[in-house]
Order: C-alpha cells, then sequence, then structure tokens
C-alpha cells in the first residue's frame, strides 16, 4: 500500500524538519519514493566536501607543553583515520587538541543534520550515538576515538544489520574506553561494558530479573535454553567472555613488550579468562578460538526476544511518541525478528514503523530536543550553517552536548525532561541567539523576504508560513506584534529596523508549540 | 497552604520594573517551615572506599592498599568515634570538612543503608529510590517522586521546588512546580530582554504541554531572577556567609545555588541537587579522592554558609548502591548493594555511624560478594519526616505500604 503521510509529519519524523528540497520533491514524487529512498541512501558522506571547506576556529594557551594556538581548522580531520587522531593523545600533544576532535564531529553532525539529503540517516544516527552513548566531552581519549566511532561505527551501521553494529561497537575504541574493557583482565573483570551491554545496548532493563532470582538455573526458561532475561551471573560471566578484547594503546602485555598505540581493535589472548561460562542458559566450553566467547554473548543478547521488544519501543518513542500503541510496538518488533539476518534489518523496521496508523496520526506528539530544535530552525528559515564554537557551547548548554553526555543511557527521550523551567529558557536563548545571529553562525535567508512585508501582521503571518507551513493564527499574529510594541496595520517595511523584526518574529514564530514539537 | 500563586501576589507591586524589584529582596515573609535538600551522588559512591573499618580483615584482604582506606602512611584515614562493633571505622583522608562537622554532631552516617532491592542498575536503583519504592510495581500506589509526595504530605503541593539540576530529577516527578537552574551565576533571566518577555507572555495561552511548561518557567523567572539582581539589573555576585568559599565545581554551584535560593526566603521548602562521576570501575583512587574531596568542601561551605539557618534545613546525602568489596584488576569497584547515608540535620543523635553493621566476610555479604543493606534508606528519611521536618503525618503518605524500622537518628 502507498504511504498515506502528511509531508510535514513525515519530515518532522525522519527529518529534522522540513527543508525546502525535501517538499519539493515530494510534491514532485511522493512520501513513498522519498522514503523508499532515504531507507537506502549511498555509503558516502554527501557532506564530505562541505565538511571539508568548513572551518572550526580553534585558540588557546597551553602550559604543559608549551603551545599557543589560534586558527580556523578545516572539519576535514573527520575524515581521517584513527591513528592519526590517536596522536592525540601523545603527552607532547596538549589536551585542547583532543577536546576539539569532538567539537569537529559535532560541527560536522550540525552541517549534515541541516543540509544532507539523506535526513533519515542522520536521525538514526542521532538515535544510535544515544542508545550507544560514549562521552568524548568528559575523557580526550574517548574524544580521540570519537571521528571513527561516528563514521565507521555508527554512521555506517545506522539503517543495518544491529547484530553486525553490535560487534562494531564492541571492538571500537571509543566503547572499549568509555565502558572500560579495554583494562578489564581475567580473574577479576571489570563489569562495566557487560552489564551495559545488557541492561542499555540489549535486552534493556525490563529483562532485569535480578530481583527475583539469584541463581541462573531458577530464571523462567533458563532450563530450556531460553531464560526471560538476565541477572547478575549473566552479567559476571559475560564479563568473563570479553577479557581479552582491547584496543593497541600502548599498554604493557608482559616480558617488556607493549602494544602499539594505535587505538585499532585487538584481542590479548593472556588476558583472557579461558574457562567455561554460562551466558543466558548457554553453556560456553573452555579454550574457545579467540574472540569466540564474546562474539557469542553477542549472538546471544542480540537474537534475544527481550532486545527486540528494548530496541523498538525506544525506537518507536524516538520516531512516534512518548507512548507508542502496541500495534506500532508489533509492527517493528515482528519486522526487527523477521529481518534479523538481513543487512538492512534496521532500515526494514524503520520502514514497519513508518507504516503504522500510530506514525501517520504523531504528528506534534514529540518535544523536540535542543539540537533538532536548532536543525529544523537553521532548515526552516534558510540558515547556511556556519559552525562556531559559541554555537557549540550554546548547543553544549542547551542540555544537549552532543557526544558529550555523561551516563551511558544517552539523553532522556521524554517530553517532560526537556520542559523543565531551565531547558525552556536554553530554548529560547537558542531561538533568540540564532535569529540575532550572535555566534555567527549564519544568517538566516528568509529574513530579508519578511522584512518587505507590507505591515506587521503580515510580517508576523510571513515568518509563521515560513516556519509552519500555514498562515498564522490570529492569536500568535497578535502576541508577536503587540509583544514587540507594533501597532496593527502599522507599515513594516518602510522602517529601518524591519530586517531585525523580521528575524525577531522568525524566532517567536519557532517558539510556538506548533514548532517546539515533532 | 502556601502557593505560588501567594508568592507572586506578595510581590504584584514589585513586578513591573525588574530594576525596582531588586531593592525589594528579603522581605520578609511567611515564617518559612523546615527545609529539606536532597543530594544525589550519581553513579554508585563505593560507600567502602568512604567510610570504612580499616582493620577488618575481610576488608584488608579484599582490596589492595590503593584501593581502601588506610589508617597509617602519607594520608592516613580520618578517625571516626561513634563507630559500631569496636572496629575502626574511618573517613576518606580528603574529607576534612565532613570530618568537623562529624565531629560537631551535626551530621550522622548511616553504613550499610540503601534500598531494599537487588537491583544493581544504576537506573533501576536511581529510579526507585527516587520513587520511594522498593519495587517497580508499586509506582501505581505511590504516584510520582518522593520528594514531590513529602510536599503534597507537608501542604505545599503547589508551592514551588528548586532542582539545581538541569532537568526536573525523578525525586520531583509529577510535583506540579518545579524550578530548575543547575547554576545561578548567571542570574535566570529571560534571554531577549523586554521584548522577548513582551512576546511569551502573551504567546502562551494554550492547554498543550510546550503552553504550561512555558507559563511555569514564566512565573518561575519571575520568583527567583529578579531577587539576584542589582538595580541596574546585573546579576549580584553571591556572598555568601560565615567566610564560606563554594567551589567551581558541579557540586560547589549546586550548592551554592541552593543556598542562595534558600536565603532569599521564598518559602520553597524542597531542593534537589545532583553531583555526578561516581561510576569509578576503572582507576578509581584518583578519582575517587577528588570526587569526595570536592563533595566534603562543598558541604563544608554550605554549612558555614547557612550557620544561622541550620535549625531548619534537613540535608540527605545519598547514592544509587555502594559497590563491590573485592576491587577489580582495573584498579576499580563494579556495582554493589548497600552503600552509605550521610544526613545533616537539627537534633540530631549526630557524630555517629548508625545502622546495624552487617560485616564483610563472605556469609554476611549479600549474594556473597556485597555490603548487605541493613537500613532501608525510607526509614532514614521517615525519621528525619517526623522529626525535625516537622511533618509527622508525612511518612504514612510519602511511604505507603513501608513500615519505617527505628535508625535513632534523633535525640529523644
Amino acid at each position: 500500500m502507498t504511504l498515506q503521510v502528511d509531508p510535514r509529519t513525515m519530515l518532522n519524523k525522519l527529518a529534522f524538519g522540513p527543508g525546502a528540497t525535501e517538499l519539493h520533491e515530494i510534491a514532485k514524487s511522493g512520501c513513498e519514493t522519498w522514503l523508499m529512498q532515504q531507507l537506502r541512501p549511498p555509503a558516502q558522506d554527501d557532506c564530505a566536501a562541505r565538511i571539508a571547506a568548513s572551518k572550526l576556529h580553534l585558540k588557546y594557551v597551553s602550559k604543559t607543553p608549551e603551545a599557543a594556538v589560534d586558527e580556523d581548522r578545516s572539519l576535514g580531520v573527520v575524515a581521517e583515520p584513527i591513528d592519526q587522531h590517536w596522536k592525540t593523545l601523545d603527552k607532547a600533544v596538549p589536551f585542547q587538541e583532543r577536546a576539539f576532535l569532538r567539537a569537529t564531529v559535532a560541527a560536522a553532525t550540525l552541517i549534515r543534520a541541516v543540509h544532507s539529503r539523506w535526513q533519515l540517516r542522520e536521525v538514526m544516527a542521532d538515535f544510535w550515538h544515544n542508545h550507544f552513548n560514549v562521552n568524548a566531552a568528559g575523557d580526550g581519549t574517548v574524544a580521540a576515538a570519537l571521528p571513527a566511532y561516528d563514521r565507521d561505527v555508527i554512521r555506517k551501521h545506522a539503517l543495518g544489520n544491529f547484530r553486525e553494529f553490535l560487534e562494531a561497537v564492541a571492538s571500537s575504541a571509543a566503547m572499549q574506553v568509555y565502558l572500560n574493557n579495554r583494562s578489564s583482565r581475567g580473574g577479576a573483570a571489570n563489569e562495566n561494558y557487560a552489564r551495559e551491554l545488557f541492561e542499555l545496548h540489549t535486552l534493556g532493563r525490563p529483562a532485569y530479573l535480578n530481583a527475583l532470582y539469584n541463581r541462573w538455573r531458577d530464571v523462567p526458561g533458563a532450563l530450556a535454553g531460553h531464560p526471560e532475561g538476565y541477572i547478575d551471573q549473566d552479567v559476571y560471566e559475560a564479563a568473563r567472555a570479553f577479557t581479552g578484547w582491547t584496543i593497541e594503546d600502548g599498554a604493557g602485555i608482559g616480558m617488556g613488550r607493549k602494544l602499539p598505540a594505535t587505538g585499532k581493535f585487538t584481542y590479548v589472548e593472556i588476558w583472557h579468562d579461558n574457562y567455561q561460562k554460562r551466558v543466558l542458559a548457554g553453556e560456553f566450553d573452555p579454550y574457545q578460538p579467540p574472540l569466540a566467547d564474546g562474539r557469542r554473548v553477542l549472538d546471544l543478547v542480540a537474537d534475544h526476544p527481550a532486545t527486540a521488544r528494548y530496541i523498538c519501543g525506544k525506537l518507536c518513542r524516538r520516531l512516534v511518541s512518548d507512548n507508542p500503541d502496541a500495534a506500532v510496538l508489533a509492527a517493528a518488533e515482528h519486522a526487527w525478528t523477521e529481518n534479523r539476518r538481513k543487512p538492512d534489518q534496521i532500515a526494514r523496521t524503520v520502514e514497519a514503523v513508518v507504516r503504522t496508523d500510530a506514525f501517520r496520526r504523531s504528528s506534534g506528539a514529540k518535544v523536540k530536543r535542543p539540537f533538532e530544535l536548532y536543525a529544523s530552525f537553521a532548515r526552516a528559515s534558510g540558515i547556511d550553517i556556519v559552525p562556531t564554537p559559541p554555537l557549540i557551547g550554546v548547543l553544549d548548554g542547551s542540555g544537549q552536548r552532543l557526544f558529550g553526555w555523561g551516563p551511558p543511557t544517552g539523553h532522556p527521550d521524554e517530553n517532560d525532561y526537556w520542559l523543565s523551567s531551565n531547558m525552556m529558557r536554553q530554548r529560547w536563548g537558542l531561538l533568540l541567539g540564532l535569529s540575532d545571529d550572535a555566534w555567527k553562525a549564519g544568517a538566516s535567508q528568509a529574513a530579508p523576504a519578511i522584512a518587505e512585508a507590507r505591515t506587521s501582521e503580515q510580517a508576523a503571518d510571513a515568518a509563521h508560513r515560513r516556519l509552519l507551513g500555514i498562515e498564522a493564527p490570529p492569536k500568535i499574529v497578535h502576541a508577536v506584534v503587540e509583544g514587540i510594541g507594533l501597532k496593527p496595520g502599522m507599515p513594516f517595511d518602510t522602517r529601518r529596523d524591519a530586517l531585525p523584526l523580521a528575524r525577531r518574529m522568525l524566532a517567536y514564530c519557532a517558539m510556538t508549540p506548533a514548532f517546539q514539537t515533532r | 497552604m502556601l502557593t505560588r500563586r501567594h508568592l507572586l501576589a506578595a510581590s504584584t507591586a514589585l513586578s513591573v520594573a525588574p530594576g525596582v524589584r531588586a531593592f525589594a529582596a528579603p522581605r520578609d515573609p511567611t515564617p518559612a517551615g523546615p527545609i529539606l535538600v536532597s543530594l544525589f551522588l550519581r553513579g554508585g559512591m563505593d560507600s567502602l572506599g568512604v567510610v570504612a573499618p580499616v582493620d577488618e580483615r575481610n576488608y584488608t584482604a579484599d582490596r589492595p592498599p590503593e584501593m581502601r582506606l588506610l589508617a597509617d602512611g602519607d594520608k592516613p584515614a580520618l578517625r571516626l568515634e561513634g563507630a559500631p562493633a569496636g572496629l575502626d571505622f574511618r573517613l576518606h583522608p580528603e574529607m576534612g570538612a565532613l570530618h568537623d562537622l562529624y565531629r560537631d554532631r551535626r551530621i550522622a552516617l548511616v553504613h550499610a543503608s540503601g534500598l531494599d532491592n537487588g537491583t544493581r542498575s544504576h537506573f533501576g536503583a536511581q529510579e526507585l529510590i527516587e520513587r520511594g519504592i522498593a519495587n517497580p510495581d508499586q509506582i501505581t500506589q505511590a504516584k510520582g517522586g518522593w520528594l514531590a509526595r513529602w510536599l503534597a504530605a507537608a501542604g505545599s503541593g503547589n508551592a514551588p521546588a528548586f532542582a539545581a539540576i538541569p532537568g526536573v530529577p525523578e525525586e520531583l516527578a509529577e510535583h506540579a512546580d518545579t524550578i530548575c537552574a543547575a547554576d545561578l551565576r548567571g542570574g535566570m533571566n529571560l534571554p531577549g530582554g523586554k521584548q522577548a518577555a513582551n512576546v511569551l507572555k502573551r504567546l502562551y495561552g494554550g492547554a498543550s504541554a510546550v503552553d504550561a511548561a512555558a507559563r511555569r518557567t514564566l512565573q518561575g523567572i519571575d520568583l527567583i531572577d529578579t531577587r539576584l539582581r542589582q538595580p541596574d539589573g546585573k546579576v549580584m555576585p553571591y556572598q555568601p556567609a560565615g567566610g564560606a568559599v563554594y567551589e567551581e565545581t558541579e557540586i560547589g554551584h549546586g550548592l551554592a545555588s541552593v543556598a542562595r535560593v534558600i536565603r532569599t526566603e521564598l518559602g520553597i521548602r524542597a531542593f534537589a541537587v545532583d553531583m555526578g562521576g561516581w561510576d569509578t570501575h576503572e582507576n578509581q583512587p584518583p578519582r575517587l579522592a577528588n570526587l569526595v574531596g570536592q563533595l566534603s568542601r562543598a558541604l563544608g561551605a554550605f554549612h558555614a554558609d547557612l550557620h544561622d539557618r541550620l535549625d531548619r534545613i534537613v540535608l540527605v546525602v545519598m547514592s544509587e548502591f555502594g559497590r563491590r568489596l573485592r576491587s577489580n584488576k582495573s584498579n576499580g569497584t563494579d556495582h554493589g548493594h548497600a552503600g552509605l547515608t550521610i544526613v545533616s540535620a537539627p537534633h540530631l543523635v549526630g557524630g555517629r555511624i548508625h545502622g546495624a553493621w552487617p560485616g564483610l566476610s563472605s556469609d554476611k555479604l549479600d549474594n556473597a560478594v556485597d555490603l548487605a543493606m541493613t537500613t532501608d534508606i525510607r526509614s532514614i528519611l521517615a525519621e528525619l519526616m517526623a522529626g525535625p521536618l516537622a511533618t509527622p503525618h508525612a511518612p504514612a503518605a510519602v511511604f505507603p505500604g513501608f513500615n519505617p524500622q527505628h535508625v535513632g537518628l534523633l535525640a529523644t
């Protein structure tokens, strides 16, 4: 059946808001065609040239080691391999160089969110970055690993196969460092990664049955080989399975030998706990080949029905609403499970979600997070983004610090969280700063046309139409016109301050509930 | 009942010009009831690295010297009188300020305290503690966060609460009115000045969640921001009393913001503060030393600053769980069970470690690996509600179906 969805609903959910290009494409060839193309984007980054041509300013003075930098740097650095970035971990390199790598990935992400043709991949990359959260703001080593993580792990698999994705994450330097598996050793393994693998990456907290059962055999279904959930014993055993999975970070491996320092994945046999294990009621024989124990854990968790339920629930909360109905959840789980051996499992699951009634009726159900608010405003008001350090700083302060969220949960995805008084102030500040171009991050190309409106009401209406595609309700026109202190019917285009006022009108129209939600 | 409507009515005359209002601050007020500050250490504080019996043989056997408190060496841990079971309990050497408060009997410690549920999940444990329940299925009996329910039981269900946290914490879930501002040094202003204020006042008349949030936010700004400003509109730098110095840290900013709002005497009774970074699976010794030092100094500053109001301030420091007795090979500790609760309140039996000490031999440990829980954190909160918080009927309403045990925190 051909997809019947309002194009704006679709672009608010599967893109960073409607942009002129997408609206035009959909008007020409329909939602169905647009969706099918978006589900299968080409591997290459269509914004690569734009990113390479963009610059971000870096300025610092370092005492240890002595250095002073004050220059524009190309964002093209994000395309370099990890061993290049790993060099910033040398003691002779100031920490600001590592921190800058997070800023460059954030800047490239903003550029893609606004300009990439492959919007759905950007939306899904954001989803997975939160699902497989790492904190590059709190840890320079994670920052050095971030460009490769973003490119070779998250973006590469964002619409692909979950089991492959999971192994790419498990063996990535970013996750190895962030959840400490690189320092885990047989004998007293570090449980951090194994625990979050179960709780956050796969089966999910609802399947954590530790308060109910202390022994693996007591978990319902365990004796038949299909435990309903997991307990601490599974976490302990899985942690053992991942010992030896590490990265080339220069650590000593005995006899005076050391691993090279490249950030690449490696396996160190002498760190692996080789004895038999039991994970999710599956018995692992001792002395398996290299990596086999960890891979088997990944097979077990990726295939577990709780994983389908948990991830599809999150996906529906992202793409539909905070409380998705049973039908959309079932459709997503069905597609996820049926296609779990397919290379485009995730794309097929997204497609199943989009083809539900719940999706069609979900317009306005989600409060935009600050990154979405930023990107959708830039797209709707025609801002050709220039990433600047103050812009990234303001976004960081808005509560959504890209690649810099501390706990492994990723940013919250419930409306209420983003509506606290602090968040509201940040949202307003973000829009005003953007429309005033306070951070030299690109001026609105829509504002000059709005400034040519004959009356103030017409100007407010033009701003509203530009952002939301519909005539402004009279209440909003009044709020904007009177709030600014203009008289109804007053000539607008002849005012000397018509342009700055037009920009402000865009910001105020973006503060309406209709634009704050998606 | 004190509601924001009353607070606003009391200050309407001044709400016209922000510059004028600043002169008016602190006019006095509605007699304020006792204040409750909830400080949450996110990530699971390694209680056995912070307060522990240094001479206990399981403790010395299960952790290498760098992972535990020591009685001697360059930086011996600080001795705690009033410890249970004839053991040499000590406090982390970086916690001098907290040690002083303990010796002054202003604070008490409850070891082996925490959540009555076997979860080792950060997010599961945090949610249960913040909701004030032991099992997820109780969520239907007890609506919202425990701090929100306490406010309701205290007759302040519609009064604002203040969270020095970017988003509303679970403790205050479903409370009608929580003002959030992680750091008040820049004020709590409305961006865009007067023009934006005039537009926003008119823009949000609808019934949607965004409309309601916007209206609440505008009221919160009205209430707090104007009291932080000088006649020229600039934010007054905060001048803490008692020679207190707050550091430039998350907890320093958080407690300074709380103290500043307490000093405005707006009748706000519930405060929430967070401090993150306690999930020390790896490289724990320097990280923990840094964290406990920051926490201790911030608590020291807070008590010095509010010295003239301590008779009506109750502060509780909690974390979602303690950590494993046996350390891992990353020089860290993994998720454990019972932890440590720090209480500051008037009329306290302070300078004591309360709660039964379960011991550290493997037969006494929870699941043979983690410190067992002997005091439910809700018993601690219930005792404080009935005592210094002067809400004797609150515990039954805040923790329905829960039977608090006697902890003995209060002088009888």
